[in-house]
Protein backbone atom coordinates (compact mmCIF):
# COMPACT_ATOMS: atom_id res chain seq x y z
CA UNK A 1 0.00 0.00 0.00
CA UNK A 2 1.59 3.38 -1.06
CA UNK A 3 1.73 5.85 1.04
CA UNK A 4 -0.48 8.21 -1.67
CA UNK A 5 -2.86 5.64 -1.27
CA UNK A 6 -3.16 5.68 2.79
CA UNK A 7 -3.50 9.41 2.88
CA UNK A 8 -6.54 9.42 0.17
CA UNK A 9 -8.42 6.52 2.07
CA UNK A 10 -7.72 8.05 5.57
CA UNK A 11 -9.37 11.38 3.60
CA UNK A 12 -12.03 8.94 2.03
CA UNK A 13 -13.25 7.55 5.36
CA UNK A 14 -13.51 11.13 6.43
CA UNK A 15 -15.63 11.67 3.66
CA UNK A 16 -17.11 14.98 2.12
CA UNK A 17 -18.66 17.25 4.28
CA UNK A 18 -21.39 16.58 6.71
CA UNK A 19 -23.60 19.27 8.94
CA UNK A 20 -22.64 22.20 10.50
CA UNK A 21 -24.66 21.29 13.20
CA UNK A 22 -21.87 17.57 13.51
CA UNK A 23 -19.38 20.28 13.60
CA UNK A 24 -20.58 22.34 16.63
CA UNK A 25 -21.79 19.47 18.44
CA UNK A 26 -18.44 18.09 17.91
CA UNK A 27 -17.07 21.22 19.36
CA UNK A 28 -19.57 21.00 21.88
CA UNK A 29 -18.23 17.96 22.92
CA UNK A 30 -14.76 18.20 23.06
CA UNK A 31 -15.44 21.60 25.12
CA UNK A 32 -17.01 19.44 27.80
CA UNK A 33 -14.22 16.89 27.86
CA UNK A 34 -11.72 19.19 28.00
CA UNK A 35 -13.19 21.57 30.90
CA UNK A 36 -14.03 18.01 32.74
CA UNK A 37 -10.07 17.46 32.04
CA UNK A 38 -9.11 20.58 33.19
CA UNK A 39 -11.05 21.05 36.21
CA UNK A 40 -11.32 17.48 37.16
CA UNK A 41 -11.97 16.61 40.68
CA UNK A 42 -13.04 19.57 41.86
CA UNK A 43 -16.09 19.15 39.67
CA UNK A 44 -17.22 16.57 42.10
CA UNK A 45 -17.05 16.79 46.15
CA UNK A 46 -15.74 13.37 46.33
CA UNK A 47 -12.77 11.63 46.17
CA UNK A 48 -11.85 9.11 43.53
CA UNK A 49 -9.71 6.77 45.15
CA UNK A 50 -11.98 6.95 48.36
CA UNK A 51 -13.58 3.25 49.04
CA UNK A 52 -16.35 2.21 51.06
CA UNK A 53 -16.86 -1.38 50.44
CA UNK A 54 -20.51 -1.46 51.98
CA UNK A 55 -21.93 0.94 49.63
CA UNK A 56 -20.78 -0.87 46.93
CA UNK A 57 -22.29 -0.95 43.22
CA UNK A 58 -24.60 1.54 44.45
CA UNK A 59 -27.38 2.71 41.60
CA UNK A 60 -26.71 6.45 41.51
CA UNK A 61 -28.62 8.91 44.39
CA UNK A 62 -28.66 12.31 45.23
CA UNK A 63 -25.47 12.44 46.49
CA UNK A 64 -23.79 10.23 43.85
CA UNK A 65 -24.77 11.50 40.68
CA UNK A 66 -23.82 8.36 38.81
CA UNK A 67 -23.67 5.60 41.69
CA UNK A 68 -20.43 4.02 43.33
CA UNK A 69 -18.38 1.14 41.51
CA UNK A 70 -17.67 -2.40 43.17
CA UNK A 71 -15.20 -1.25 45.91
CA UNK A 72 -17.92 1.45 46.66
CA UNK A 73 -15.84 4.21 44.99
CA UNK A 74 -18.03 7.58 43.32
CA UNK A 75 -17.77 6.42 39.81
CA UNK A 76 -18.62 10.57 38.60
CA UNK A 77 -15.70 11.50 40.59
CA UNK A 78 -13.60 8.76 39.21
CA UNK A 79 -14.93 9.63 35.61
CA UNK A 80 -13.88 13.15 36.27
CA UNK A 81 -10.13 12.39 36.89
CA UNK A 82 -10.19 9.34 34.17
CA UNK A 83 -11.29 12.27 31.35
CA UNK A 84 -7.71 14.15 32.41
CA UNK A 85 -5.68 11.03 32.37
CA UNK A 86 -7.64 9.75 29.23
CA UNK A 87 -6.84 12.96 27.46
CA UNK A 88 -3.31 13.86 28.54
CA UNK A 89 -2.30 10.31 27.34
CA UNK A 90 -3.86 10.97 24.17
CA UNK A 91 -2.59 14.08 23.23
CA UNK A 92 0.78 13.22 24.88
CA UNK A 93 0.71 10.18 22.69
CA UNK A 94 0.10 11.96 19.44
CA UNK A 95 2.85 14.81 19.93
CA UNK A 96 4.69 11.89 20.52
CA UNK A 97 3.93 10.48 17.27
CA UNK A 98 4.09 13.62 14.95
CA UNK A 99 7.61 14.05 16.90
CA UNK A 100 8.58 10.38 16.04
CA UNK A 101 6.82 9.61 12.73
CA UNK A 102 7.29 13.08 10.88
CA UNK A 103 10.24 14.39 12.58
CA UNK A 104 12.09 11.34 12.08
CA UNK A 105 10.67 10.66 8.34
CA UNK A 106 10.67 13.95 6.68
CA UNK A 107 14.45 14.18 8.11
CA UNK A 108 15.43 11.08 6.57
CA UNK A 109 13.31 12.05 3.14
CA UNK A 110 15.71 15.13 3.15
CA UNK A 111 18.21 13.04 4.15
CA UNK A 112 18.44 10.99 0.71
CA UNK A 113 17.62 7.68 -0.42
CA UNK A 114 19.73 5.55 1.99
CA UNK A 115 17.87 7.45 5.56
CA UNK A 116 14.42 7.24 3.17
CA UNK A 117 15.13 3.19 3.70
CA UNK A 118 16.22 2.71 6.92
CA UNK A 119 13.87 5.11 9.18
CA UNK A 120 10.89 3.93 6.53
CA UNK A 121 11.87 0.61 7.10
CA UNK A 122 11.32 0.56 10.40
CA UNK A 123 8.18 2.40 10.39
CA UNK A 124 7.47 -0.66 8.20
CA UNK A 125 8.59 -3.12 10.91
CA UNK A 126 5.78 -1.10 13.15
CA UNK A 127 3.48 -1.21 10.87
CA UNK A 128 2.92 -4.99 10.17
CA UNK A 129 1.96 -5.29 13.33
CA UNK A 130 -1.97 -4.42 14.71
CA UNK A 131 -0.91 -1.09 16.75
CA UNK A 132 -2.82 -2.85 19.86
CA UNK A 133 -0.81 -5.92 19.87
CA UNK A 134 2.26 -3.34 19.00
CA UNK A 135 1.30 -1.46 22.37
CA UNK A 136 0.82 -4.52 24.16
CA UNK A 137 4.28 -5.74 23.31
CA UNK A 138 5.71 -2.92 24.31
CA UNK A 139 4.24 -2.56 27.36
CA UNK A 140 5.91 -5.84 28.40
CA UNK A 141 8.98 -3.93 27.53
CA UNK A 142 8.65 -0.95 29.29
CA UNK A 143 6.29 -1.49 32.35
CA UNK A 144 2.99 -0.29 33.01
CA UNK A 145 2.85 3.56 34.10
CA UNK A 146 1.40 6.18 32.18
CA UNK A 147 4.91 7.36 30.75
CA UNK A 148 5.55 3.94 28.91
CA UNK A 149 2.19 3.84 27.94
CA UNK A 150 2.63 7.37 26.43
CA UNK A 151 5.97 6.52 24.77
CA UNK A 152 4.35 2.51 23.81
CA UNK A 153 1.08 4.58 21.81
CA UNK A 154 3.40 7.07 20.63
CA UNK A 155 5.82 4.75 18.80
CA UNK A 156 2.60 2.81 17.57
CA UNK A 157 0.99 5.70 15.89
CA UNK A 158 4.24 7.32 14.57
CA UNK A 159 3.93 5.40 11.50
CA UNK A 160 0.40 6.99 10.57
CA UNK A 161 2.47 10.59 11.06
CA UNK A 162 5.44 9.09 8.94
CA UNK A 163 3.52 8.09 5.62
CA UNK A 164 1.31 11.57 5.91
CA UNK A 165 4.59 13.46 6.38
CA UNK A 166 6.03 11.69 3.59
CA UNK A 167 3.34 11.53 0.91
CA UNK A 168 2.98 15.57 1.51
CA UNK A 169 6.94 16.02 1.09
CA UNK A 170 6.75 14.49 -2.12
CA UNK A 171 4.01 16.82 -2.97
CA UNK A 172 5.50 20.01 -2.02
CA UNK A 173 9.14 18.82 -3.16
CA UNK A 174 7.66 18.49 -6.87
CA UNK A 175 6.80 21.70 -6.86
CA UNK A 176 8.27 24.64 -8.29
CA UNK A 177 8.95 26.76 -5.07
CA UNK A 178 11.14 23.88 -3.24
CA UNK A 179 13.30 23.40 -6.63
CA UNK A 180 13.66 27.39 -6.22
CA UNK A 181 14.93 27.47 -2.56
CA UNK A 182 17.61 25.06 -4.22
CA UNK A 183 18.68 26.31 -6.99
CA UNK A 184 19.09 29.14 -4.76
CA UNK A 185 21.78 27.24 -2.30
CA UNK A 186 19.54 26.46 0.36
CA UNK A 187 20.59 23.42 2.25
CA UNK A 188 17.46 20.86 2.36
CA UNK A 189 16.84 20.90 5.98
CA UNK A 190 16.80 24.86 6.25
CA UNK A 191 14.50 24.26 3.15
CA UNK A 192 12.18 21.68 5.30
CA UNK A 193 11.89 23.91 8.33
CA UNK A 194 11.22 27.32 6.15
CA UNK A 195 9.70 25.96 3.33
CA UNK A 196 7.73 22.62 4.03
CA UNK A 197 6.55 22.13 7.34
CA UNK A 198 4.18 25.05 7.22
CA UNK A 199 2.85 23.53 3.98
CA UNK A 200 2.32 20.59 5.49
CA UNK A 201 0.87 21.15 8.63
CA UNK A 202 -2.73 20.80 7.83
CA UNK A 203 -2.34 17.51 6.76
CA UNK A 204 0.18 16.68 10.17
CA UNK A 205 -3.40 18.06 12.25
CA UNK A 206 -5.73 15.75 10.26
CA UNK A 207 -3.81 12.94 10.71
CA UNK A 208 -3.28 13.97 14.27
CA UNK A 209 -7.62 14.77 14.67
CA UNK A 210 -8.14 10.92 13.76
CA UNK A 211 -4.91 9.90 15.76
CA UNK A 212 -6.33 11.29 19.31
CA UNK A 213 -9.56 9.21 19.52
CA UNK A 214 -7.87 5.79 18.83
CA UNK A 215 -4.94 6.45 21.02
CA UNK A 216 -7.91 6.69 23.84
CA UNK A 217 -9.19 3.87 22.80
CA UNK A 218 -6.00 1.83 22.60
CA UNK A 219 -5.41 3.47 26.00
CA UNK A 220 -8.43 2.05 27.10
CA UNK A 221 -8.24 -1.40 25.93
CA UNK A 222 -4.80 -1.39 27.50
CA UNK A 223 -5.68 -0.36 30.58
CA UNK A 224 -8.79 -3.11 30.01
CA UNK A 225 -6.18 -5.56 29.97
CA UNK A 226 -4.00 -4.14 33.06
CA UNK A 227 -1.29 -3.14 30.93
CA UNK A 228 -1.90 0.75 30.33
CA UNK A 229 -1.64 3.04 33.35
CA UNK A 230 -1.14 1.93 37.10
CA UNK A 231 -3.67 0.00 38.87
CA UNK A 232 -4.64 2.89 40.90
CA UNK A 233 -4.83 5.50 38.33
CA UNK A 234 -8.57 6.19 37.81
CA UNK A 235 -8.82 5.78 33.95
CA UNK A 236 -11.88 5.16 31.64
CA UNK A 237 -10.27 1.90 30.73
CA UNK A 238 -9.53 0.85 34.17
CA UNK A 239 -12.92 1.28 35.27
CA UNK A 240 -14.46 -0.45 32.48
CA UNK A 241 -12.06 -3.48 33.53
CA UNK A 242 -13.09 -3.03 37.39
CA UNK A 243 -16.74 -3.06 36.91
CA UNK A 244 -16.74 -5.39 33.45
CA UNK A 245 -16.96 -8.42 36.47
CA UNK A 246 -20.11 -6.60 38.01
CA UNK A 247 -21.86 -5.92 35.08
CA UNK A 248 -24.78 -8.04 36.17
CA UNK A 249 -25.40 -6.53 39.46
CA UNK A 250 -24.30 -2.62 38.66
CA UNK A 251 -24.36 -2.24 34.67
CA UNK A 252 -24.69 1.78 35.62
CA UNK A 253 -20.80 1.11 36.68
CA UNK A 254 -19.92 -0.18 33.30
CA UNK A 255 -22.26 2.22 31.41
CA UNK A 256 -20.80 5.44 32.71
CA UNK A 257 -17.30 4.73 31.23
CA UNK A 258 -18.29 3.28 27.87
CA UNK A 259 -20.36 6.05 27.21
CA UNK A 260 -17.85 8.57 28.06
CA UNK A 261 -15.26 6.71 25.53
CA UNK A 262 -18.08 6.73 22.63
CA UNK A 263 -19.41 10.64 23.11
CA UNK A 264 -15.27 11.72 23.25
CA UNK A 265 -14.60 9.31 19.90
CA UNK A 266 -17.44 10.57 18.48
CA UNK A 267 -16.60 14.62 19.16
CA UNK A 268 -13.05 13.89 17.55
CA UNK A 269 -14.36 12.25 14.31
CA UNK A 270 -17.35 15.09 13.74
CA UNK A 271 -14.32 17.66 14.40
CA UNK A 272 -11.60 16.17 12.29
CA UNK A 273 -14.05 15.78 9.69
CA UNK A 274 -14.43 19.31 9.44
CA UNK A 275 -10.63 20.35 9.94
CA UNK A 276 -9.83 18.33 6.85
CA UNK A 277 -11.79 20.16 4.74
CA UNK A 278 -10.73 23.14 6.58
CA UNK A 279 -7.30 22.81 6.39
CA UNK A 280 -6.64 21.05 3.19
CA UNK A 281 -8.93 22.22 0.66
CA UNK A 282 -7.21 21.05 -2.40
CA UNK A 283 -6.64 17.47 -0.85
CA UNK A 284 -10.02 16.30 -3.04
CA UNK A 285 -7.99 17.80 -6.64
CA UNK A 286 -4.53 16.67 -5.31
CA UNK A 287 -5.18 12.93 -5.87
CA UNK B 1 5.91 -11.78 -17.62
CA UNK B 2 9.43 -12.66 -16.38
CA UNK B 3 9.64 -8.63 -15.69
CA UNK B 4 6.31 -9.52 -13.74
CA UNK B 5 7.50 -12.76 -11.89
CA UNK B 6 11.01 -10.48 -10.90
CA UNK B 7 8.36 -8.18 -9.56
CA UNK B 8 6.66 -10.62 -7.24
CA UNK B 9 9.70 -12.02 -6.01
CA UNK B 10 11.25 -8.71 -5.26
CA UNK B 11 8.56 -8.22 -3.08
CA UNK B 12 8.08 -11.29 -1.59
CA UNK B 13 12.16 -11.00 -1.02
CA UNK B 14 10.97 -7.31 0.59
CA UNK B 15 8.25 -8.76 3.31
CA UNK B 16 10.75 -12.16 4.12
CA UNK B 17 13.21 -9.19 5.11
CA UNK B 18 10.90 -7.52 6.96
CA UNK B 19 9.78 -10.36 9.04
CA UNK B 20 13.26 -11.23 9.66
CA UNK B 21 13.81 -7.65 10.69
CA UNK B 22 10.95 -8.18 13.32
CA UNK B 23 11.93 -11.22 14.35
CA UNK B 24 15.14 -10.14 15.76
CA UNK B 25 12.98 -6.93 16.86
CA UNK B 26 10.73 -9.14 19.26
CA UNK B 27 13.28 -11.28 20.28
CA UNK B 28 15.91 -8.53 21.65
CA UNK B 29 12.42 -6.32 23.41
CA UNK B 30 11.86 -9.73 24.97
CA UNK B 31 14.82 -9.92 26.30
CA UNK B 32 15.96 -6.69 27.42
CA UNK B 33 12.84 -6.25 29.65
CA UNK B 34 13.86 -6.06 33.14
CA UNK B 35 12.54 -8.68 34.66
CA UNK B 36 11.87 -12.51 33.29
CA UNK B 37 9.46 -15.48 33.46
CA UNK B 38 11.36 -16.49 36.52
CA UNK B 39 11.35 -13.26 38.31
CA UNK B 40 7.21 -13.19 37.93
CA UNK B 41 7.24 -17.05 38.87
CA UNK B 42 9.48 -15.99 42.13
CA UNK B 43 7.21 -13.53 43.02
CA UNK B 44 3.89 -15.28 43.14
CA UNK B 45 5.55 -18.57 44.81
CA UNK B 46 8.41 -19.36 47.03
CA UNK B 47 11.65 -19.96 44.50
CA UNK B 48 14.94 -20.15 46.38
CA UNK B 49 17.97 -19.01 44.70
CA UNK B 50 19.36 -22.67 43.52
CA UNK B 51 15.82 -23.20 41.77
CA UNK B 52 15.55 -19.79 39.76
CA UNK B 53 19.04 -21.02 38.71
CA UNK B 54 18.11 -23.97 37.81
CA UNK B 55 15.00 -23.11 35.86
CA UNK B 56 16.74 -20.45 34.03
CA UNK B 57 19.59 -23.39 32.96
CA UNK B 58 16.11 -25.62 31.92
CA UNK B 59 14.35 -22.91 30.21
CA UNK B 60 17.55 -22.22 28.29
CA UNK B 61 17.41 -18.00 29.84
CA UNK B 62 21.21 -18.76 31.17
CA UNK B 63 22.72 -18.20 27.33
CA UNK B 64 23.63 -15.06 25.79
CA UNK B 65 20.71 -13.07 24.05
CA UNK B 66 22.31 -14.14 20.69
CA UNK B 67 22.56 -17.89 21.30
CA UNK B 68 19.39 -17.61 22.58
CA UNK B 69 18.33 -16.32 19.67
CA UNK B 70 20.12 -18.53 16.92
CA UNK B 71 18.86 -21.28 18.83
CA UNK B 72 15.19 -20.07 18.34
CA UNK B 73 15.88 -19.22 14.41
CA UNK B 74 16.81 -22.69 13.83
CA UNK B 75 14.33 -24.53 15.78
CA UNK B 76 11.47 -22.40 14.40
CA UNK B 77 12.98 -23.23 10.85
CA UNK B 78 12.25 -26.60 11.56
CA UNK B 79 8.66 -26.00 12.99
CA UNK B 80 9.70 -25.69 16.96
CA UNK B 81 8.58 -22.87 18.25
CA UNK B 82 9.43 -24.47 22.06
CA UNK B 83 7.66 -24.76 24.96
CA UNK B 84 5.80 -22.44 26.48
CA UNK B 85 6.82 -21.05 29.16
CA UNK B 86 3.73 -21.39 31.76
CA UNK B 87 1.34 -23.93 30.12
CA UNK B 88 4.18 -26.60 29.61
CA UNK B 89 3.23 -27.38 26.26
CA UNK B 90 4.90 -26.93 22.56
CA UNK B 91 4.12 -22.96 21.33
CA UNK B 92 3.28 -24.73 18.08
CA UNK B 93 -0.03 -26.52 19.52
CA UNK B 94 -1.30 -23.71 21.57
CA UNK B 95 -1.00 -21.76 17.96
CA UNK B 96 -2.84 -24.42 16.18
CA UNK B 97 -5.19 -24.77 18.85
CA UNK B 98 -6.02 -21.08 18.72
CA UNK B 99 -5.77 -20.19 14.94
CA UNK B 100 -9.44 -21.80 14.20
CA UNK B 101 -11.22 -19.77 16.43
CA UNK B 102 -9.67 -16.28 14.84
CA UNK B 103 -9.62 -17.62 11.42
CA UNK B 104 -13.53 -18.17 12.13
CA UNK B 105 -13.66 -14.66 12.92
CA UNK B 106 -11.81 -12.99 11.03
CA UNK B 107 -13.17 -14.31 8.09
CA UNK B 108 -17.11 -14.28 8.78
CA UNK B 109 -16.35 -10.44 9.81
CA UNK B 110 -14.40 -9.85 6.36
CA UNK B 111 -17.81 -11.32 4.87
CA UNK B 112 -20.11 -9.09 6.23
CA UNK B 113 -17.91 -6.37 6.03
CA UNK B 114 -17.36 -7.22 1.85
CA UNK B 115 -20.83 -7.75 1.91
CA UNK B 116 -22.53 -4.95 3.69
CA UNK B 117 -19.87 -2.40 2.41
CA UNK B 118 -20.41 -3.54 -1.81
CA UNK B 119 -24.39 -3.45 -0.90
CA UNK B 120 -24.86 -0.26 0.49
CA UNK B 121 -22.94 1.70 -1.86
CA UNK B 122 -24.01 -0.12 -5.03
CA UNK B 123 -27.98 0.67 -4.01
CA UNK B 124 -26.84 3.81 -3.06
CA UNK B 125 -25.90 4.49 -6.80
CA UNK B 126 -28.66 2.56 -8.08
CA UNK B 127 -31.52 4.38 -6.07
CA UNK B 128 -29.61 7.88 -5.14
CA UNK B 129 -33.04 9.41 -4.07
CA UNK B 130 -33.58 6.19 -1.42
CA UNK B 131 -32.60 6.00 2.18
CA UNK B 132 -29.04 3.92 0.63
CA UNK B 133 -26.98 7.27 0.24
CA UNK B 134 -27.56 8.42 3.88
CA UNK B 135 -27.48 4.67 5.18
CA UNK B 136 -23.77 4.84 3.42
CA UNK B 137 -22.92 8.09 5.35
CA UNK B 138 -24.25 6.54 8.55
CA UNK B 139 -22.58 3.44 8.60
CA UNK B 140 -18.92 5.13 7.73
CA UNK B 141 -19.57 7.75 10.56
CA UNK B 142 -20.40 4.47 12.91
CA UNK B 143 -17.12 2.90 12.04
CA UNK B 144 -15.41 6.22 12.69
CA UNK B 145 -16.56 7.63 15.86
CA UNK B 146 -17.21 4.23 17.68
CA UNK B 147 -14.29 2.00 18.23
CA UNK B 148 -15.30 -1.98 18.35
CA UNK B 149 -14.07 -2.19 21.87
CA UNK B 150 -17.14 0.35 22.50
CA UNK B 151 -19.36 -1.14 20.85
CA UNK B 152 -18.53 -4.41 22.00
CA UNK B 153 -19.05 -3.92 25.59
CA UNK B 154 -22.45 -1.40 25.08
CA UNK B 155 -23.39 -4.78 22.90
CA UNK B 156 -22.71 -6.92 25.92
CA UNK B 157 -24.24 -4.57 28.48
CA UNK B 158 -27.48 -4.51 26.15
CA UNK B 159 -28.27 -8.06 24.66
CA UNK B 160 -26.39 -10.07 27.98
CA UNK B 161 -27.10 -8.58 30.16
CA UNK B 162 -30.34 -6.49 30.11
CA UNK B 163 -31.79 -8.32 27.30
CA UNK B 164 -30.41 -11.95 28.31
CA UNK B 165 -30.64 -12.85 24.57
CA UNK B 166 -27.19 -13.69 24.24
CA UNK B 167 -24.57 -15.42 26.45
CA UNK B 168 -21.73 -12.83 27.47
CA UNK B 169 -19.15 -15.07 27.19
CA UNK B 170 -18.22 -17.60 23.56
CA UNK B 171 -20.90 -16.87 21.32
CA UNK B 172 -19.65 -15.36 17.73
CA UNK B 173 -22.94 -13.55 16.77
CA UNK B 174 -22.33 -10.14 18.40
CA UNK B 175 -18.47 -9.75 17.61
CA UNK B 176 -18.81 -10.97 14.20
CA UNK B 177 -21.48 -8.58 13.33
CA UNK B 178 -19.65 -5.53 15.73
CA UNK B 179 -16.14 -6.16 13.05
CA UNK B 180 -18.29 -6.56 9.97
CA UNK B 181 -20.21 -3.40 10.19
CA UNK B 182 -16.55 -1.47 11.52
CA UNK B 183 -15.39 -2.70 7.98
CA UNK B 184 -18.10 -2.22 5.67
CA UNK B 185 -18.17 1.42 6.93
CA UNK B 186 -14.29 1.58 6.14
CA UNK B 187 -15.13 0.27 3.03
CA UNK B 188 -18.79 2.32 1.98
CA UNK B 189 -17.88 5.45 1.51
CA UNK B 190 -14.96 5.63 -0.88
CA UNK B 191 -16.55 2.85 -2.57
CA UNK B 192 -19.44 5.42 -2.97
CA UNK B 193 -17.39 8.14 -4.66
CA UNK B 194 -15.90 5.92 -6.52
CA UNK B 195 -18.92 4.34 -7.93
CA UNK B 196 -20.70 8.03 -8.45
CA UNK B 197 -17.75 9.63 -10.01
CA UNK B 198 -17.43 6.37 -12.13
CA UNK B 199 -20.94 6.72 -13.05
CA UNK B 200 -20.55 9.84 -14.81
CA UNK B 201 -17.99 7.93 -17.44
CA UNK B 202 -18.79 8.06 -21.25
CA UNK B 203 -18.95 4.53 -21.37
CA UNK B 204 -21.89 4.48 -18.78
CA UNK B 205 -23.80 7.20 -20.74
CA UNK B 206 -23.53 4.88 -23.63
CA UNK B 207 -25.04 2.24 -21.72
CA UNK B 208 -27.60 4.04 -20.73
CA UNK B 209 -28.64 5.98 -23.85
CA UNK B 210 -28.82 2.35 -25.51
CA UNK B 211 -31.23 1.03 -22.91
CA UNK B 212 -29.79 -1.14 -20.39
CA UNK B 213 -31.31 -1.40 -17.38
CA UNK B 214 -29.80 0.33 -13.95
CA UNK B 215 -29.15 -2.60 -12.36
CA UNK B 216 -27.26 -4.05 -15.53
CA UNK B 217 -25.15 -1.05 -15.28
CA UNK B 218 -24.43 -1.30 -11.59
CA UNK B 219 -23.39 -4.92 -11.92
CA UNK B 220 -21.95 -5.37 -15.09
CA UNK B 221 -20.50 -2.07 -15.98
CA UNK B 222 -19.72 -0.24 -12.71
CA UNK B 223 -19.13 -2.71 -9.69
CA UNK B 224 -16.25 -4.91 -11.87
CA UNK B 225 -14.44 -1.57 -12.97
CA UNK B 226 -14.75 -0.21 -8.67
CA UNK B 227 -12.98 -3.93 -7.26
CA UNK B 228 -9.54 -2.17 -7.90
CA UNK B 229 -10.96 0.03 -5.23
CA UNK B 230 -12.37 -2.79 -3.03
CA UNK B 231 -9.03 -4.83 -3.03
CA UNK B 232 -6.93 -1.73 -2.48
CA UNK B 233 -9.23 -1.01 0.87
CA UNK B 234 -9.90 -4.58 1.86
CA UNK B 235 -5.97 -4.95 2.32
CA UNK B 236 -6.39 -2.30 5.06
CA UNK B 237 -9.66 -3.20 6.27
CA UNK B 238 -8.01 -7.02 6.89
CA UNK B 239 -5.18 -5.79 8.72
CA UNK B 240 -7.16 -3.08 11.00
CA UNK B 241 -9.21 -6.37 11.17
CA UNK B 242 -6.74 -8.49 12.42
CA UNK B 243 -6.12 -5.83 15.09
CA UNK B 244 -10.16 -5.62 16.03
CA UNK B 245 -10.40 -9.00 16.36
CA UNK B 246 -7.32 -9.45 18.84
CA UNK B 247 -9.64 -6.63 21.81
CA UNK B 248 -12.93 -9.02 20.73
CA UNK B 249 -11.67 -12.12 21.47
CA UNK B 250 -10.76 -11.41 24.98
CA UNK B 251 -13.93 -9.25 25.49
CA UNK B 252 -16.12 -12.05 24.32
CA UNK B 253 -14.02 -14.96 25.83
CA UNK B 254 -13.21 -16.55 22.62
CA UNK B 255 -10.21 -19.13 22.61
CA UNK B 256 -8.36 -17.37 19.73
CA UNK B 257 -4.69 -15.99 19.16
CA UNK B 258 -6.16 -12.64 20.62
CA UNK B 259 -6.49 -14.22 23.83
CA UNK B 260 -3.58 -16.08 23.80
CA UNK B 261 -1.66 -12.92 22.95
CA UNK B 262 -2.89 -11.63 26.10
CA UNK B 263 -2.75 -14.53 28.49
CA UNK B 264 0.86 -15.05 27.16
CA UNK B 265 1.33 -11.14 27.57
CA UNK B 266 0.10 -11.56 31.31
CA UNK B 267 2.00 -13.93 31.96
CA UNK B 268 5.38 -12.76 30.54
CA UNK B 269 5.49 -16.17 28.50
CA UNK B 270 8.10 -14.91 26.10
CA UNK B 271 7.92 -18.22 23.37
CA UNK B 272 4.40 -17.66 23.33
CA UNK B 273 4.49 -14.01 22.66
CA UNK B 274 7.38 -13.95 20.11
CA UNK B 275 5.32 -16.84 18.20
CA UNK B 276 2.17 -14.98 18.29
CA UNK B 277 3.24 -11.60 17.28
CA UNK B 278 5.23 -13.48 14.56
CA UNK B 279 1.87 -15.45 13.58
CA UNK B 280 -0.18 -11.78 13.69
CA UNK B 281 2.82 -10.03 11.83
CA UNK B 282 2.91 -12.61 8.75
CA UNK B 283 -0.67 -12.14 8.46
CA UNK B 284 -0.47 -8.79 8.05
CA UNK B 285 2.50 -9.11 5.74
CA UNK B 286 0.35 -11.87 3.57
CA UNK B 287 -2.70 -9.94 3.82
CA UNK B 288 -0.63 -6.81 2.20
CA UNK B 289 1.55 -8.75 -0.36
CA UNK B 290 -1.91 -10.45 -1.65
CA UNK B 291 -3.73 -7.10 -1.81
CA UNK B 292 -1.16 -5.64 -3.67
CA UNK B 293 -0.65 -8.20 -6.15
CA UNK B 294 -4.53 -8.91 -6.87
CA UNK B 295 -4.98 -5.19 -7.67
CA UNK B 296 -2.24 -5.54 -9.89
CA UNK B 297 -3.52 -8.50 -11.57
CA UNK B 298 -7.18 -6.27 -11.85
CA UNK B 299 -5.66 -3.03 -12.61
CA UNK B 300 -3.34 -2.70 -15.69
CA UNK B 301 -2.16 0.83 -15.04
CA UNK B 302 -0.11 -0.43 -11.51
CA UNK B 303 2.02 -2.90 -14.07
CA UNK B 304 5.16 -0.61 -14.62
Amino acid sequence: MSASAAGSLAAGRLGAGRSSAGFAAGVTILAVAVLVAVLGPSLVPHDPLAQALAAGNAPPDAAHWLGRDHLGRDIAARLAAGTRISLLVALGATLLSVILGAGLGLVAEANGRWASFVVFGAFDMVRALPSILLALTLMVALGVGTAPLVLALGIAFAPHMAMVARAAWRRETASGYVAAARVMGAAPLATLGRHILPNIAGALVTQAAIVVPRAITTESVLSFFGLGVAPDTPSWGRMIAGAARFAEAAPHAVLAPVAALCVVTLGFALVGDRLRLALDPLREHGR
Amino acid sequence: MSARLADVGLALLRQALLLAAITVAVFALMRVVPGDVVDAMAMEGSLDEEAVAALRADLGLDAGVLAQLRIWVVRALGGDLGLSLRFDRPVAELILAALPTTLALGTLALAVGLALGIALPAAAVLWPRSPFPVLVEAVNLWSIALPTFCVGLAGILVFSVWLGWLPVIGQMLLPVLILGIDNAGQIAKPLHEDLKEAATAAHIRTARAKGLSPARIVLRHLLPNAMTTVVALGGMMLAALIGGALTMEVLFGLPGLGTLAYQAVSGRDYPVIQAVVMVFAAGVVAVNLLADQLQRALDPRLRR
